[in-house]
């Protein structure tokens, strides 16, 4: 049980996310956004937290330490992904395109109706792929923080109510038989895989320079329950409500694999995945919203 | 008297999350098996405990407070088997 008072909360005033998507809607675009703008600044500097995060990530990615300027590019990034899921949650449309590599793979899974589990990270827009996957005719439990002001997953969750449900993986007390009951029940799961708070199994695995220690439990699940996992990304195309997705290769569970062999074919398929991300946070640096501690660094195994 | 379903438990505990160097001898019937440092067992290691119980003795454990209670160590899982026959 969760009671509300001890959720944890996003960062600003509790009306924020309400205020924006009201100020979006009726604000002239000449004037909204140079208030966007500026209201990004006072985010920045009333969360010293999320800004030194932010300054320690870009340091590693940009190779160079990062000027204010650069960490408010950050903050206004996930701004206007937080303004894309507002928009979204509101009812209006969004535009998909997939990148051709693994299309072929990818698609021929989402058309094939078999359960499988759905990656992504906290990169771009790809917290929307798991609403809209419900668009393709499957149910989807959306692994996620509960948090007391999320007025986007609100609006999101009731726009595609009926295909996605949520499991919180902030209660812990109901979320292993939540877990159980949707993937016997033959649900699609979409989580996040790229921070480390909350996730019961962890690995390290080469990013940005190093090995980094990266959550591991999708890969547990789908050895678990033979179940077929692919990562998406998406990128917004700027000023538009279209997002440019790409799909990692699907990794599928060998039955006729030993547990051993199987989880050592995941951390391919996961390794894969991550220079995927990694390719994509090179070109895009402001699209992975790091604002928590950057993935800690593991020293190589001693032989 | 030895109770025949914490013996089978213990077993399939160390066999299901290869335990190594464990014997079913150091596993206590009455302390937590879940989230303690003594096996360093998490959440993911405890679907997996379950769904080897659901195999092994044909019960389901489904999300009743009486199932989420049945995890807390060998003795309440071993209660639990015993009032829930399986097919039940």
């Amino acid at each position: 049980m969760n009671p509300s008072s001890t959720l944890p909360r996003n960062p600003g005033p509790s009306w924020g996310f309400g205020f924006l998507s009201w100020a979006e809607r009726w604000w002239p675009q000449w004037f909204f956004r140079p208030m966007l703008m500026a209201g990004t600044w006072v985010g920045l500097a009333l969360m010293p937290a999320q800004r030194a995060h932010s300054r320690a990530y870009l340091t590693v990615v940009l190779g160079r330490a990062p000027g204010l300027g650069d960490v408010w590019r950050h903050f206004f990034a996930f701004t206007n992904v937080l303004m894309l899921s507002l928009r979204a949650g509101r009812g209006a449309p969004l535009h998909c395109t997939l990148e051709p590599e693994n299309a072929a793979a990818f698609e021929a899974l989402v058309s094939s109706g078999r359960p499988a589990l759905f990656g992504t990270f906290h990169f771009g827009g790809s917290d929307l792929l798991g609403y809209l996957l419900g668009e393709r005719g499957r149910h989807v439990s959306i692994i996620r923080l509960r948090v007391r002001n999320s007025r986007d997953t609100g609006l999101l969750g009731r726009r595609f109510s009926g295909r996605v449900s949520f499991l919180w993986i902030n209660d812990p007390a109901s979320l292993l038989f939540d877990l159980k009951a949707a993937l016997e029940a033959g649900e699609s799961l979409a989580l996040k895989c790229d921070r480390l708070e909350f996730s019961a199994k962890s690995e390290p695995f080469r990013f940005l320079g190093a090995r980094r220690q990266f959550p591991f439990t999708i890969y547990h699940l789908a050895i678990l329950f033979d179940r077929p996992v692919v990562f998406c990304t998406a990128v917004p195309v700027g000023g538009e409500d279209e997002l440019r997705v790409f799909a990692s290769p699907v990794f599928t569970p060998d039955p006729a694999a030993d547990r051993e062999a199987n989880t050592q074919a995941a951390r391919g398929h996961f390794q894969a995945a991550l220079a995927q991300l990694e390719t994509l946070v090179r070109q895009h640096p402001f699209l992975w919203f790091n604002f928590l501690p950057l993935n800690p660094e593991v020293p190589p195994p001693v032989h | 008297m030895p109770d025949i379903f914490a013996d089978r438990l213990k077993v399939l505990i160390i066999a299901t999350l290869k335990l190594e160097g464990v014997r079913p001898e150091d596993i206590p019937d009455d302390e937590p098996l879940i989230g303690t440092p003594r096996f360093g067992l998490d959440s993911i290691d405890a679907l997996e405990l379950v769904l080897a119980i659901e195999k092994e003795f044909g019960v389901k454990i489904g999300s009743s407070e009486e199932s989420r209670l049945a995890l807390g160590s060998v003795n309440t899982l071993a209660a639990y088997l015993r009032t829930h026959p399986a097919g039940g």
